[in-house]
This record gives C-alpha cells, structure tokens and sequence, in this order.
C-alpha cells in the first residue's frame, strides 16, 4: 500500500479511487459538498457575474470572518469533547471591551485588541473551570455564563456607543494587492496556528481527549489539562474573532453577536463535526460557509422575486423562514451521511471478519475464501502445526478445544472497539 | 522487581480485593488467574493507575511507590493492554499507537518520519496489515486487540500488564503474540498475563498467581500446578469429568418450547447461540462475564439487532423490532442495571410498579387513583417489598427492594416468557432468594423464564437448565444430576471438551468461512458432527461424543475435563 510505483495512469486512477474513497469517509465530507451546493446555489441566483467579483468577495470575508473564527474555535472544543456556547456573548465582551478601553483611558487601539483578547481568554478559563473541573454539563454551564458575561458587558458598557477610528476600519475593509481581503488575515493568522497545534503532541491528545477520556487518563495524558489548553487557544481564538467583529461594525455594542455561540455549534454539526473527537477545523469552517451562503442565497432569492413579481414583499422573518428551513435540510443530510458512513463502516468490518482479510496470513495457513462451504468439515492441510504438537502432551487435549474455538471463533472480541462504535451511534441518535 | 502486598480496595460498600499480594521479576511472565469478580482486573487497574487501593503497598524495584495516573504508571515502565481495549475508535492507527509518546522534533512538533518508522516497525512485528491512516474503528477487534497490544509494547515497557488480550485473537495472532511475548521476557520485560483460558496458562507462562474473592489463593511455578489446581483454587471446586456435561436438551419436557434459538449470531460477541426454553421452566444462563450472555437477552427482546440464526417465540419465528413490540407479545425483561434499564428513581413506588401495565395499556385509557392504589398495594404486600410509603420515590428502597418492585412490576403484566440479565446483581441475600421463589412460583404457574446469572450457586439453586456461554457460543447444557458445581465450572472455563471443540464447526457459514483456521480437528478421536441438527444444538445432539472422550481418557490425565479423575492431583 505504502510501497513506490510508478505513476502509469491505472496506478493514478486507482490512488485517486482510494483517495476519494477516503475523503468519501471521511468526517469533513457531508459538510464541504453542502458548502459547495451552497456556493453553487448562491453564485446561480445572485448571478456568476456578480458573485464572482472582489467586491462581492470582500464583503462576505469582511461581514463574516468574525463568525467563521467563531466557529473555529467551538470546533476545537468540540474536538476536545466539550463546548462552549456563550462564544457569542464573549465576542461582545472583547467589543466593549476594546472600546471603552479606548474611549475611557486613551489606550491606542492596538493595545485595547491585545486586552480584548485577554478578555476573552478569561472568560474562556471561567467556562474551562465550569465544565473540566467542576464538571458541569457544558451545555448548560456555558448557556448560564451567556448571561453572566452578558450582565459583565453591560456593566462596562451600558448603552451602545464609541467608535473605532477610521484607519483601522477602513484598513479591515481593504484588499491587500486590490483582490484579497484584508479581513481574511485574522482567518489565515488562526488556520497557521492551528496547522501548528496540530502537529504538536498537543493536537493528538486534543483528539485522544474528545475521542475517551478515561482511555487518554490511562495513556498517561491529562484530560483536563488538555481541556485547558483547548479553551486557552478557543479564547484566543474568540479574542481575535471579537477585535474582528469591532472593527467590522466600527463601534461597540454590549448585546451583539449572542447567536454566534448557537450557530457556531451549528456550523460545526453541519460541517460534520461531532461532540467528542470527530472532525477537523476543515468541517467547522465549511459548515459555516454553508450557514453564510444559504443565507446569502434566500436573501438573493427573495430581492430576484421581488424584481419578477411586481408588487411582491414580505416580512424578512420569510428570509430567515426559508434559509433556517435549508440549513435543517443541511443538518438532515449531514446525520444522513453520517449514518451511512457508519453503516459502511460495519458493513466494512463484518466483510472483514467474513473473509478473514486485514490479518497478515501466516505461513501455512492460507486465507480461507470465503465461500468454502464444506471446508468445515474437510480441514485444508498444513493445520497440524500448532501448540499441541509441541507442548507436553498432557496438555494437548485441553489446548485443542480452547484454541480451536479461538480459531473458528473468527477473531470476534468482546468488540470494545465495534462497542464504542455503538456508543457513539448512540450518543448521535440521541442528539 | 514489583510486588503487591496485601493490597485491599473497596468501591463503597463492595470489596473488590481483600488481601491479595502479587509478585513478578524481569524476565518473567506470571499468569494471574481467578473467577468472574475475583479482583485480578481491579489487580491490574491498580498497577495500571486507573485505581487507588484503599489499602495495601506497591513496591517497584523494593521501594513503596504511588501510581495515581496512567502518567505515573508509565514513567515506571508500566504498559497495558485492557480487556475493552484503550483504543480511540475515531483517531488513526499511528496517533493511537504513539499516544502520549510521541516522538518530538524541533519546535515541540511531532517527528513524523521517526513516528512513521517506528510504526511501520510495530506493525510489521505484529504482522497487523493495515494503513498507520487507518481510523482504528474500521478495523476488526482482533486487528485492534494487535495495534492494543502494539501500543503498549512501544512504550518499550519493563512491566507489561496484558488483560485478556488472545480472546479475541486468532490463534495464528495467538502464536505469534506468544512469540513476541518471550521475545520480551528474553530481553527482561516482567508480564503479567490475565487470560480465562487454562491451557494458554502452561503454554507462556513461567508463574501463576490465583485471586479468589479479592484474595490470593495459591502463587508457585506453573510446573506445580495442573489444569485440576489451577480450577480448584479459582473456583474452590474440583472439576469433575466432561463426558457428563451432555445436558438433555428437553429437560424431559414434551411440546413444543415457548422459545427456541437457533444458532442465534450477534456480531461481535455471539457466533452461534442456540437455546430452547420451555413452558413453565426455569433456564438459567452461566457462564464467565461478557460471553455473549446480555447481547443475547437483548437479542431476545429486539433491543439489538442480530445477525443471523432464528428466533422462534411461541411456535413462530420471530424478529422484535423493538422491546415494545416484544412486551406486546408477552415477554418481560429484568435487567441487573436497575438504575439504566428498570427503575425511574425520582418516581414514586406505585408510579413504578405501574409503569409496565401503563407501557400497555391504552394511551389515554382512564384510570381510576383508587385501582391504582389498590393494585399497587396488592403487589408490595403479595411480594413482601418493603418501603415507607407507596408515595415515597422508588431511590428511598434498598437495592433488593428495588428490585423487587421491578419484578412485581413485570409479573403484574403476566408475561409468557420472562428474560432476566443478572437480576440479583447487587441485591442482598435475603432479597435474592426471595426473588428467586417468586420466579419459581411464576414458573409453576406456567411461565417460562430465562435467566443470566453470574453467581453459580445461585444458577445452580435456580435453574432447572443451564446453557453454559463460552465464548460466544453454548459449551455445555447441565440439568439434573450434571448440575453440580464441578461441571459448571469446567464448562465456564471451555473445557467441556466435544462442545467447545465441535460447537463452532457445524454452525453457520460464518464458520465455515474460517475453517481454513480451524484445528479443532487436531483431537485426533473427535468425530465432526455431521452438519446441523434439527436443532442446531451440537452438544445435545452427539449423544455422549465418545469419541471426544475417549480422546482425552486415553491422552490426558489432566484435561480439560479431567477424563473423570477429578481428583488427579
């Protein structure tokens, strides 16, 4: 499988095959193909010519970046087993927060991002001690802190007011060599420092965390410093995502952006992520590309309507009607795709333990075919090369039944692994 | 260079060990054997730093030393491989196996081409053929328990705890991990081996520890001991002869059986359970933990899907598609998971013992505050379930109380056939029996019941059969006079010879399939049963085997059933 050979084209046709096969199983697949089917959708109704456009593409970096960051950075919680859905409301807090540091103490708005981040990064280590070392379930710990930041914000900043100066919005808004956008820098500053993580040990355990605790404990690694860790880097993450979402709107808003936290978990299960261990940051940001195209797509659907249908208006809640609808169906197909990666998977492992493959064969015992209907009761020749021939022969009767069932038993265990499989399914249905 | 000494742990009431004291040298592979709950997993989990004793020293290399995380184990030198495997099912092959051992390059990264050589290195050792890419989840179990067993032995271990590891292997996997594991011993890695197969025992192992009842019992060179000993001091029993273990399968009874399984297969645990339960008959079910017993019940009861075989209920072959449908039919299910699978615990006793009679009724059938109170003081008087109040939540009862009402709950439905997992599980003594002559006054009544039990007496006080499991498939079927203690736990441990050597062959395609594997054909007298019976049944049907034991009269004093000379050492 690892070995070298040369590219002749079969070679590369089989490699490709194997290669979308894989990513076909893969976590991140459900969610990128609704991403493209969004893209899709979006550029058809809004029209390539339009869509295609630096300025069309700038916009959506620039209003959406602080919401993809969001979602970055819930998936690495999800990843880690956990999660954290007062994201939102810490965004908000870093807006405040770099705002009245510099309305009321004059600090340079560099220096008010760097406090803004640190805001968030405690806030981030006050959820990190609800749900990893008081244990609280972290659904509800971090819904209860939603309102416990929330009352914080407001009591830094108690109506919407302040503004950013506007070198620094207009500089968001820019496009660096007139076509990328400035706004998807910060993307680009947290995708580098994740790609890092990933590849420290750090990226693994965060894995091994989500995927078993009590399995990570016994491999030495500590979970809730692994949590830590993930809520740090979160914290960071949702730091930079908040300096974002100030700079995008350019003035301070105690209330804003609560709903980031919900959609963000959102944007996660879509883009195939599941609670513990499942799915990369690729699902996260794919699902949130999907959340921000269908709502992009309704948006164009509904001014197209308007243009063909005269006299034609609705309510916007006939927007959020209809694209809320879509993302359901989105939600649907992601457990639908999952399900049926799971039932490959079984049907996979039973094909296995049927024909016996995934075993290197042993000299002397070739693998049996697994249509070899009276092979039971006519035993293929080389057999005789077990433990009986040579132990004492005291024990030859008694190693004969135990080892023979052992053998026919075709390898079945107690299925730990198939087990957790099974948990797993059962946690997803749940949800 | 480690010993346990007088090691106790106690998980709040229930005493896991008492006393048991555990010693191994470099170099040396000690068995560490016992009966279900004897206390040699809680043995290894300590050493393993899953868990504290309450009570007791560990001594490594002579000094006392703590192991409170899986962290402190390994910078002892201590690896494991766990009976449920440590395995992430959704990371790959490479991350499991490096796990917390990372090798690291410059910046804190993970050294990819060393990690890619040292499991290209590990798998090769092992023979396990798969992508490092792999996530472990697609593999099989016994590929899994291969990268397990990898795992542990990269951490280049001086103490190597395996757990049960060749259960689920193919004895080709066997060999070679045999092979592999005196490789080790020769460079001066300590093993402790924790199998339930005996004969594996006197083929690795250099030394034999034997826990019972949290205690340990016998410790010696493997050359002192003999299949007899070995049983005798796990079980306290000696083990009696195989050629009786032929259980009649009728149990005498005429007609038609309220069930009967049929080669019953649940992937991955059970390959070919098969079983007939009559009306009004106790059928107990033994046999060591995790054999297939409870996927079996649930099997039953449509909770769990099943792979092959047939389940005829009631003179038709049925297929539950849910345990609603399967209570609708008149089967009731008991487990020994009170608080999961039975009782609603903030709700009140008679919200509980009504709660089955609710599930089938109507939706919105009316029902008066008087029936109900009637009703449910009936049933705690009829089965002397003692509590405060009817209004007191069902938590406020003690375990065997709560139970109980659990079974009052079902009988009050009247179910033909009653399934029971384990339903003592837990509960006190006094309790115990008398659920138990509650369940033999349903039987006489004409209910059929089925029952997984782990403690032997109680199976044996109880059943009027027993299906004994070995390994996911029936070994032995005792009634009558083969009911005795010896018989039963010969045949938990697989060695009722003829059914653990023959069960498997005639059974399934599933089998087939893997005969190219097989060497049950190695006992030279053994016939091959000719195919499946009416019943499918193996055991039952080869009336007396002979040849199988003529087998072992003529080779072994100390086979697996001992050839009748029980008494042999």
């Amino acid at each position: 499988m690892n070995t070298k050979t040369k590219p002749t084209p079969s070679y590369l046709l089989a490699s490709a095959r194997q290669a979308l096969g894989r990513f076909h199983t893969s976590p991140a697949f459900a969610g990128s193909m609704l991403f493209l089917a969004a893209l899709v959708l979006n550029a058809a109704l809004q029209g390539p010519a339009s869509f295609f456009t630096v300025k069309n593409i700038n916009t959506l970096f620039t209003k959406n970046t602080p919401f993809m960051l969001a979602a970055i950075a819930q998936s690495l919680l999800l990843m880690t087993g956990t999660m954290d859905i007062s994201c939102g409301v810490q965004m908000a807090l870093v807006n405040v927060v770099v705002i009245m540091t510099g309305q009321e103490w004059g600090i340079p708005f560099p220096l008010s991002c760097l406090l803004g981040i640190g805001a968030a990064i405690l806030a981030s280590l006050l959820c990190w001690v609800c749900c990893s070392v008081l244990r609280l379930p972290a659904l509800l710990a971090s819904y209860a802190l939603t309102f416990v930041i929330k009352g914080v914000n407001v009591m830094i900043m108690s109506v919407p007011q302040g503004k950013v100066e506007k070198l620094y919005y207009k500089a968001y808004d820019s496009q660096i060599f007139g076509f990328i956008p400035a706004s998807i820098l910060g993307l680009a500053l947290v995708l580098l420092i994740w790609a890092y993580v990933r590849r420290t040990r750090l990226g693994t355990h965060m894995y091994a965390v989500g995927g078993n605790q009590r399995d990570a404990f016994a491999a030495g690694i500590s979970p809730m410093g692994v949590q830590l860790k993930a809520f740090l880097l979160k914290g960071f993450i949702i730091g930079a995502a908040g300096v974002c979402l100030t700079l995008m709107t350019a003035a301070g808003n105690p209330l804003q952006a609560e709903d980031y936290g919900i959609r963000s978990l959102s944007a996660c299960i879509i883009g195939g992520l599941s609670f513990g261990g499942w799915g990369t940051v690729g699902c996260a940001i794919s699902g949130a590309g999907f959340l921000v195209l269908i709502q992009n797509s309704v948006y164009y659907f509904f001014s197209m309507l308007v243009k063909m249908i005269p006299g034609f208006s609705v309510t916007s809640y006939y927007q959020n009607f209809a694209s809320d609808l879509l993302i359901l169906l989105g939600l649907l197909m992601t457990m639908v795709t999952a399900r049926g990666q799971r039932e490959a998977l079984r049907r996979d492992i039973v094909r296995q333990l049927k024909t016996g493959i995934g075993l290197r064969d042993q000299a002397g015992t070739p693998p049996p075919d697994g249509a070899a209907a009276g092979a039971a009761l006519a035993p293929p020749p080389g057999n005789g090369t077990g433990p009986e021939n040579t132990d004492a022969p005291a024990f030859d009767t008694l190693s004969a039944p135990a080892v023979s069932t052992s053998a026919a038993r075709t390898g079945l265990s107690d299925g730990a692994g198939v087990g957790a499989a099974h948990t797993k399914e059962g946690m997803d249905d749940e949800r | 260079m480690v010993e346990l000494r007088d090691i106790h742990k106690h998980f709040d009431a229930v005493v896991a060990l008492h006393g048991a004291g555990l010693t191994v040298a470099p170099g040396e592979i000690r068995a560490l054997l016992g009966s279900n709950g004897s206390g040699k997993s809680t043995l290894i989990k300590i050493l393993a730093g899953l868990v504290e004793p309450t009570g007791g020293q560990v001594l490594f290399d002579g000094a006392p030393v703590h192991i409170r995380n899986g962290r402190d184990a390994r910078s002892l030198g201590i690896a494991t491989t766990f009976q449920e495997l440590s395995l992430i099912p959704m990371m790959s092959v490479r991350d499991n196996i490096l796990l917390g051992n990372e090798p690291l390059a410059r910046l804190g990264l993970v050294d990819r081409k060393s990690a890619d050589r040292r499991i290209e290195e590990l798998l090769d050792r092992f023979h396990i053929k798969c992508d490092p890419d792999t996530y472990v989840q697609a593999l099989t179990p016994s590929v899994q328990t291969m990268v397990e067993v990898a795992k542990a032995v990269a951490q280049n271990p001086r103490l190597l705890l395996l757990d049960e590891v060749t259960a689920p292997l193919h004895y080709d996997e066997v060999e070679l991990l045999f092979g592999s594991m005196r490789e080790l011993a020769a460079e001066g890695v300590a093993m402790i081996y924790v199998t339930h197969r005996i004969s594996e025992v006197f083929t690795i192992c250099d030394t034999v520890t034997v826990v019972r009842n949290g205690e340990t019992v016998a410790q010696g060179a493997v050359g002192d001991f003999s299949t007899d000993t070995i049983i005798y001091h796990m079980t306290g029993q000696r083990p009696e002869a195989a050629a009786s273990h032929a259980g009649s399968e009728t149990g005498g009874r005429e007609g038609e059986p309220m069930l009967d399984v049929r080669n019953l297969e649940l992937l991955p645990k059970a390959k070919d359970l098969s079983l007939k339960a009559y009306k009004g008959e106790i059928v107990g079910i033994g046999g060591l933990e995790g054999q297939g017993q409870s996927e079996f019940m649930r099997a039953l009861l449509g909770a769990t899907p099943f792979q092959g075989g047939e389940i005829v209920y009631d003179g038709q072959p049925r297929r539950f598609r849910s345990p609603a449908a399967a209570v609708r039919e008149g089967i009731g299910f008991i487990s020994g998971d009170r608080n999961r699978e039975a009782i609603f615990a903030l709700r009140t006793v008679e919200e509980n013992l009504l709660a089955g009679k609710v599930a089938k009724g109507r939706l919105f059938a009316y029902m008066s505050a008087r029936s109900i109170r009637a009703f449910a003081r009936d049933a705690v008087g009829k089965y002397a379930i003692k509590i405060g109040s009817l209004r007191h939540a069902a938590n406020s009862l003690s375990g065997g109380n709560q139970q109980k009402l659990v079974v009052a709950r079902w009988i009050a439905m009247s179910p033909k056939l009653l399934l029971l997992d384990d339903p003592t599980k837990g509960v006190d003594i006094h309790s115990r029996r008398e659920i138990h002559q509650i369940l033999r006054r349903c039987a006489q009544e004409g209910m059929t019941v089925v029952m997984s039990l782990s403690e032997t007496e109680e199976l044996l006080d109880n059943a009027d059969r027993i299906y004994v499991f070995y390994e996911g498939h029936v070994n032995a079927v005792l009634s009558g006079a083969q009911k005795t203690p010896e018989a039963l736990a010969a045949a938990m441990l697989g060695m009722s010879g003829p059914g653990a050597a023959d069960a498997p062959s005639p059974s399934g395609p599933h089998s087939d399939s893997l005969s190219g594997r097989s060497i049950s054909r190695s006992i030279p007298g053994a016939p091959s049963p000719s195919g499946p019976h009416s019943d499918g049944f193996p055991v039952a049907s080869s009336p007396g085997f002979p040849g199988a034991a003529d087998a072992s009269a003529a080779m072994s004093p100390a086979t697996g059933g001992g050839g009748g000379k029980g008494a042999t050492p």
